[in-house]
């Protein structure tokens, strides 16, 4: 049989036609054939009867009178009927009383039964069919006659039946061939190019191209026509995305031009203002030391303590004029990256850092870090910053615990400093980072809020990203990396930029 | 054999419609002379009817009772009355049957023969048609003889 699976629809429009229409001429073929079978038994049966009766009724005196001889010149007249093989007829009594054989060497057949009631009977069998009458003479029965035909017209009507069917078959074939061809024509050919069309945009991701239309007006066309809308669209779309797309590059740039200008102002004027700041504040440092060294015996205890407190300010501030002017230095400095070894950076700060943790009971737990193409003089800023923050928040802990050491997150080496001191509360890790912003009071760590500001400067400027995780009174720990992270980090990342 | 040959014959003549019988409604099958039927006879054309008419058998004593006969069977006793049977029925269309030797070369109509064990009959249609009677060709087609001339006489 045929199969509709992985057929093009031309084909598949040509087999539909042909097995429908032969489907439909097998039945009717059937149809017609059983229906003349049908009929032309019935035509034989009852043209044997007639024949049966004729025979009967013209050899009534015959069987009355006991002369066999005359019913079998009457028989005799069978000779024209060539299809009539036999016939006999029988007394009432049921014996043999004159027969009719077309050919001599055949022998007798049992004659049939006439169900009671009826004046007829036949059998078809065996390429023949017999046929018994009952001849009736003034209301009583005189003779049966018993005849039987061959059913060679019936096998040659059969015949010829079957070859005009076979014959009308192909030609219908024929037919529905061409037909389909034609059908093929004005469904499947533009349905074929649509496809091709469809292949043809999605392969090359053209979307200037457009099915052909054959100016028909059927589900057909319709199906092209949308197709060729939705094309126009999708290009439509994709000139104004384009479009969107170059105004908002156009617009960053811009924007990002102007924050870098702003950026450059920005830190021209906190250095310009931090440079010009220190004369005046030197000025009030000197001046107020030399009070405080000449005039030391004249003052009462109560200046002397006004004057210390503006000693003290002279001193903190100058720190945090060094600091900003440090931050505003790596913003306009250029990064020199070198192949730098940290480990060597770790040991020159931890000897840098000695006057700090002399004196305490601190646990280094120093790993092995590899080497990175940074710039070695920021990087040692950003070490120091992180250790001493270390040394400065566990500074309370009976044993510090400081561990310096690199892993590997999602295919980028990080290097974490952790410690087990004062710790942060997460909810504020977003500020962090900010300048000026401290999460501890200045009376519990002293500080000037700029130095995680700086080393996220200096990080970020390498294009790395630095983040902390910590809990209160359970210590901090701070990792950074020289490479951007998957895009949950960017994220995090930028909630604390926002911070 | 023969008392149902000649209920059979009635069944091949036509009568003419003058011919009415004086017995009202029935069909008289009549026997002349000697009965060599015995019941036989009877009981062949009991409950028979012919043309709507009931058969009836008949003995009749003499030639003039036979003239309301349809069919009178002429006994071979009467042989040598037979010319003044035949010229008493005249042209009555009365069927004469009959087994004597030459009786349809007599004048008679339906002759009985024999051939072997077989019985066959010879008719005389000329006899017949002077009585107004019809012989169906049915009824020629099987008979011995079919004789188209004949005068009453020995």
């Amino acid at each position: 049989m045929f199969s509709f699976q992985d057929c093009s629809i031309p084909k598949r429009l040509t087999r539909m036609n042909m097995l429908v229409s032969g489907t439909a001429l097998l039945l009717a073929s059937a149809g017609f054939f059983v229906y003349d079978l049908y009929n032309f038994r019935a035509g034989i049966v009852l043209n044997l009867g007639i024949q049966a009766q004729i025979i009967g009724s013209n050899s009534i005196s015959a069987v009355l009178f006991d002369d066999p001889h005359s019913a079998e010149i009457t028989l005799s007249a069978l000779q024209a009927a060539p299809r009539v093989m036999s016939a006999e007829i029988y007394t009432p009594d049921g014996q043999p009383f004159a027969e009719y054989r077309r050919d001599r060497g055949e022998s007798r057949a049992p004659p049939l039964k006439i169900p009671s009631g009826e004046t007829q009977a036949y059998r078809f069998q065996s390429g023949e069919v017999g046929l018994v009458r009952l001849i009736v003479f003034h209301g009583k029965p005189v003779a049966t006659v018993y005849m039987r035909s061959g059913l060679g017209a019936m096998h040659e009507r059969q015949r010829s039946f079957a070859l005009i069917v076979a014959t009308v078959f192909l030609m219908s074939l024929l037919a529905a061939a061409w037909m389909s061809s034609v059908a093929r024509q004005s469904i499947a050919e533009p349905i074929v190019r649509l496809a091709k069309t469809a292949q043809i945009v999605l392969g090359e991701k053209d979307y200037s191209v457009r099915a052909p239309v054959n100016g028909e007006r059927n589900e057909i066309a319709v199906l092209i026509a949308s197709f060729n809308e939705m094309l126009a669209q999708i290009q439509e779309r994709d000139a104004a995305l384009g479009e969107a797309h170059n105004r908002l590059e156009q617009q960053v740039q811009e924007r990002t031009a102007q924050l870098k200008a702003a950026n450059a102002d920005l830190e021209a004027f906190s250095y310009s203002v931090s440079h010009d700041l220190r004369a005046p504040l030197r000025h009030i440092g000197a001046f107020s030391q030399i009070l405080s060294e000449e005039y030391d015996s004249k003052m009462e205890p109560g200046a002397r303590q006004h004057l210390n407190r503006i000693l003290a300010g002279v001193k903190h501030m100058s720190r945090l004029i060094d600091d900003m002017l440090k931050m505003a230095q790596i913003g306009r400095k250029e990064l020199v990256r070198v192949t730098t070894d940290l480990n060597f950076l770790l040991r020159e700060v931890l000897v840098d850092l000695q006057p700090e943790s002399g004196g305490r009971q601190i646990d280094w737990r120093i790993g092995n870090l590899s080497s990175a193409d940074c710039d070695a003089g920021l990087v040692r800023q950003v070490l120091m910053n992180l250790l001493s923050n270390a040394l400065k928040y566990s500074r309370r802990r009976e044993i510090a615990v400081i561990e310096v050491g690199q892993v590997q997150q999602e295919g980028v080496s990080v290097i974490f400093v952790r410690d087990n001191g004062a710790g942060f509360d997460e909810r504020y890790a977003h500020k962090l980072f900010g300048a000026f912003q401290r999460l501890h009071r200045a009376e519990d760590f002293e500080g000037t809020g700029v130095g995680l500001s700086t080393v996220q400067r200096i990080i970020r400027k390498h294009g790395g990203e630095i983040w902390a995780k910590g809990e209160v009174d359970k210590g901090a720990t701070f990792f950074f990396s020289f490479a951007a992270k998957g895009q949950d980090r960017v994220h995090t990342n930028k909630a604390m930029a926002g911070g | 054999m023969k008392a149902t040959y000649l209920y059979n014959f009635s069944r091949f003549v036509e009568w003419p419609a003058k011919a009415a019988p004086a017995q009202g409604d029935s069909f008289a099958i009549c026997v002349l002379g000697e009965d060599p039927f015995g019941p036989a006879l009877k009981a062949t054309v009991e409950h028979e009817t012919i043309a709507g008419k009931s058969v009836v058998t008949r003995q009749v004593p003499a030639p003039q009772d036979a003239v309301n006969c349809r069919v009178l069977f002429i006994s071979a006793s009467e042989d040598k009355r037979l010319k003044e049977i035949l010229t008493n029925l005249g042209t009555s269309s009365v069927l004469t049957v009959s087994d004597l030797p030459r009786f349809t070369q007599r004048g008679g109509m339906v002759q009985f023969v024999l051939e072997g064990n077989r019985v066959r009959f010879e008719v005389n249609t000329a006899t017949a048609e002077r009585a107004g009677l019809t012989l169906s060709s049915e009824l020629l087609k099987v008979a011995l003889n079919v004789r188209k001339s004949g005068q009453i006489g020995d």
